[in-house]
């Protein structure tokens, strides 16, 4: 008897409306005055167990492996209505849980594919303004972590990431990468350079066209920090940049700066071993630059004895055939001026 | 810029958390007296400390991160993972930032250690079964949690499962755990070298294969072993022969004389942990609900004998480390490594540097270490093929390990100053005339009658060569592979590896091989340990 008045399982699809009925609930009543708490809870309970299966029709449960037309299904119906903009709306009115579960929910469906459409992309573009929302979320420590996982997703389509680039958010980031929280200074630094290196074509562009404040900000706040962790991760991302072969217009206007010498040449000096590495890695652009304008030729030749003397002692803990090479070079060249 | 003081952890009003009510910890070293040691890792000491301005007892992890040569991106996760914990029996972290080159975690403190700890102090040869099966609920509950959240947590042993004063069991230590669920893209599995040797699957030391949460099952069933006898199984080997002992051996179990006095469930529990074959291993949901965690009695009840009349823990710690101080004057330095190693102080990372480290632990001239003093006490019943052959094998092969190892050291010793030219030629994996090499070459070769042969044969080849044919040993165990000189090669390293013979660098370089070649060497193991068989147990095959 009992199997006849079983309700039928509920599709993928079923799943994404019920979700998206609950999220308007809770996105209306939440936390209002004059609503039932009793209520109240129900719904959000039931929340959390959709968004726990649309995690678990995406991802697989620890015995099954998810199944493709599931995942197209829940896909269509997700983007067929705005509710990726519920869910992150409602991400502060969750619980710790389903948060988790949403972040979790929203950077997968970034890469479904639904008859090779990535649907969260074209979705994002026309509701840009959802990354203005992910963005400031580094200012809450509630949401930042469950924001900034988000976003690191939602960049990897190059046209968000141009958007993100193009826009005032990127001034932001500068603050954001050295919140005394470690956590979510960690996360801003890991979206930051996610946006500076993904999309070699979007950065090369945003770099020559945003030069000036750009590197000024970079060199000031971010090279000269107090923060061991900030300066490393700083230090570290400048040679990933200046290095790729896509920047090369940008490295070339870098290293025939002074004072871009003198901040590399003084992390040269630094206490820390690994930031002298990676500082040698950017100084070595310095002296290998075939035309070096009279300024950078000074300021090596008027430290010439102490910048050999500094070579002369300077190795790396396991022995790195490329960097005793690079060094000679260096060597070679400031000897030779 | 935000200050200090004003960025401050919101509680999490919504969590149920059974604990008092976590202050709200500001983001300032100031507001922190570190006190006594608590605990140490590879890049970690663990202090007991006061956050002054609500005076609360605290643990502060401190992670220097000018050590650490992974990515940033590492610590960042681990960080992260430790923030959005809410689970009771998992370790959360309150809050963490940087102080100089330090990274400082702010976690609860655990007032009585580890298990590890506990038993150190005070039962070396293992827990009572009731206090065993509370101590595994908790940490399987904090397991279903990471798993559902996606994360694997790829350290499970007694030394991260951590005791608090009302007898409250929690798992830490994310310094390796790794999410499937990293980056929305389901990863199918892993494929790093993480974890400590002991408690590691075969499937995280096997190539190709990847692994999953599973993983962390092995570990379990392992630390399930190492609660009831003090020690995890093979931890009296060196790391790398219990890399291969893992990978060839029967599963250990609860199968010796003295495990008569555990139950039945808790025996079957076990097993069910420890098959080799992941996907038979059951998911942590569904072990809850084996019968042997079924009148699993509340851990405040059973904890709480094993930590009467114990010292506070900062004492136990500075005891303990008093003790190896005491070690490493008796005798050499690899015995405090080894010491270390025992105890299960683990590294993050299965990197160069670690592998640098533990390769000094290979030491056993003296035979006595070789012998896991149990197996010989393994219950001679046989229930199931797979055990009875694994014992036979086991047996037999330390006797036999013991004495090729013997003959296999090379009485000249390996001067070190040769590791270098080894270093400079790892790139010529199966050259053929490294074949004649090894056959003519017998256990008595010296480095000068070697150099002198080879030195028509190209003067760049010649050191590596030369250092191939002196860790070469045992001519009879070879005798039947001529055919193929990757073979050859990939059994000397075995063969380098197990019988220790062999200094800092060298066996550095050879574990660094073993990493980046462990598909070769699982071409080999097969072959080579087939011939094993062949030798030591006839009448397997």
């Amino acid at each position: 008897m009992k199997g006849l008045f079983k309700s039928k399982p509920r599709t993928p699809a079923d799943v994404v409306r019920q979700t998206r009925e609950l999220l308007i609930y809770v996105d209306l009543h939440a936390g209002s005055r004059g609503a039932d708490p009793k209520r109240e809870e129900e719904k959000m309970a039931e929340l959390s167990k959709n968004i726990r299966d649309l995690k678990c029709i995406l991802y697989g449960n620890g015995e099954h492996e998810p199944v493709t037309e599931a995942c197209v299904q829940l896909t269509q119906e997700f983007f067929r209505e705005n509710t990726l903009r519920l869910l992150i709306m409602c991400v502060p009115k969750v619980n710790l849980e389903t948060r988790k579960d949403s972040t979790q929910v929203v950077a997968n469906l970034q890469r479904q594919q639904v008859n090779s459409r990535i649907l969260a992309s074209e979705y994002l573009e026309a509701n840009k303004d959802l990354l203005d929302t992910l963005i400031s979320g580094y200012e809450d420590t509630e949401v930042a972590l469950h924001y900034g996982a988000m976003l690191r997703e939602c960049i990897r389509h190059q046209s968000i990431a141009r958007y993100v680039l193009e826009s005032d958010h990127m001034k932001k980031f500068f603050d954001y990468i050295q919140i005394p929280n470690f956590d979510i200074a960690s996360d801003a630094s890991a979206t930051f350079k996610e946006l500076l290196t993904r999309h070699k074509a979007t950065v090369a562009e945003f770099l020559s066209k945003n030069y000036d404040w750009f590197f000024a900000e970079f060199n000031s706040r971010l090279l000269s920090s107090s923060n061991y962790i900030t300066k490393r991760q700083a230090i570290k991302l400048l040679g990933d940049m200046l290095l790729d072969r896509s920047n090369s217009a940008v490295m070339m206007r870098y290293v025939s700066s002074k004072d871009n010498l003198m901040i590399l040449m003084n992390l040269l000096r630094d206490s820390s071993k690994n930031i002298q590495i990676e500082s040698f890695h950017v100084f070595k652009l310095f002296a290998a630059n075939k035309n070096k304008p009279a300024e950078v030729v000074n300021i090596l030749v008027t430290n010439r004895s102490k910048l050999l003397r500094f070579f002369a002692g300077f190795k790396t803990d396991k022995e790195d055939e490329q960097f005793e090479a690079d060094k000679e070079q260096v060597i070679k060249e400031i000897s030779a001026l | 810029m935000v200050r200090g003081g004003s960025m401050r952890r919101p509680s999490l009003a919504l969590a149920a958390v059974s604990e008092p009510a976590a202050p709200e910890f500001t983001l300032s070293a100031d507001d922190y007296r570190l006190m006594e040691e608590v605990g140490f890792g590879a890049n970690a000491v663990v202090y007991r400390a006061i956050f002054l301005p609500a005076n609360r007892t605290i643990a502060v992890k401190c992670l220097d991160l000018d050590r650490i040569n992974s990515s940033a991106d590492d610590v960042r996760k681990e960080a992260q993972i430790m923030k959005l914990i809410d689970h009771p029996n998992v370790i959360k972290a309150y809050c963490s930032f940087v102080v100089d080159h330090n990274l400082w975690v702010i976690m609860p403190f655990m007032a009585e250690g580890s298990c590890l700890h506990l038993m150190k102090v005070a039962h070396p040869d293992g827990l009572e079964e009731p206090v065993i099966c509370s101590i595994l609920k908790e940490t399987l509950k904090a397991l279903a949690y990471l798993h559902g959240q996606g994360h694997i947590h790829r350290d499970v042993k007694a030394g991260n499962i951590l005791v608090d004063s009302p007898g409250v069991v929690k798992l830490g230590d994310f310094g390796v755990s790794a999410c499937l669920f990293d980056r929305g893209d389901r990863q199918r599995s892993r494929n790093t070298f993480v974890g400590t040797p002991c408690w590691m699957a075969p499937e995280v030391l096997q190539p190709g294969t990847g692994y999953n949460f599973k993983a962390d099952i092995w570990s379990f069933g392992i630390t399930a072993l190492e609660l009831a006898h003090g020690h995890a199984p093979f931890s009296k080997y060196p790391p790398m022969k219990v890399l291969l002992m893992t990978l060839q051996n029967a599963p250990p179990g609860l199968d010796y004389d003295r495990d008569r006095k555990f139950s039945k469930s808790f025996k079957e529990m076990v097993a069910m942990c420890l098959v080799k074959d992941q996907t038979k291993r059951p998911t942590a949901e569904k072990l809850l609900k084996h019968s042997f965690f079924k009148n699993t009695k509340a851990p405040q009840l059973t904890v709480k004998s094993i930590l009467t009349d114990l010292p506070p823990l900062w004492d136990r710690v500075k005891a303990l480390q008093q003790k190896d101080a005491a070690h490493l004057a008796s005798s050499e330095q690899e015995a405090l490594s080894m010491s270390e190693y025992q105890r299960g102080v683990s590294a993050w990372h299965f990197d160069i540097e670690d592998l640098k480290a533990q390769a000094l632990l290979i030491n056993d001239d003296d035979p006595t270490e070789l012998k896991e003093d149990d197996d010989s006490a393994r219950i001679n019943e046989g229930t199931s093929f797979e055990s009875h052959f694994g014992q036979s094998m086991l047996l037999n092969g330390n006797n036999h390990s013991e004495r090729t190892c013997t003959t296999a050291v090379n009485p000249g010793g390996n001067g070190p100053e040769t590791s270098d030219e080894f270093a400079s030629d790892l790139g010529n994996a199966d050259s053929p005339r490294m074949v004649d090499g090894h056959i003519k070459q017998g256990t008595e070769n010296d480095s000068l009658s070697s150099t002198s042969k080879q030195g028509s044969e190209g003067g760049n080849r010649r050191s590596e060569v030369r250092q191939r044919q002196r860790t070469f040993s045992g001519p009879v165990m070879y005798s039947g592979t001529r055919s193929s000189s990757l073979i050859e090669r990939g059994m000397q390293e075995l063969d380098h590896l197990i019988n220790k013979r062999v200094t800092r660098e060298e066996s550095m370089i050879l574990v660094v091989r073993f990493h980046f070649q462990l598909v070769l060497l699982q071409i080999v193991c097969l072959p080579l340990f087939g011939l094993l068989e062949d030798m030591w147990a006839p009448w397997e095959t």
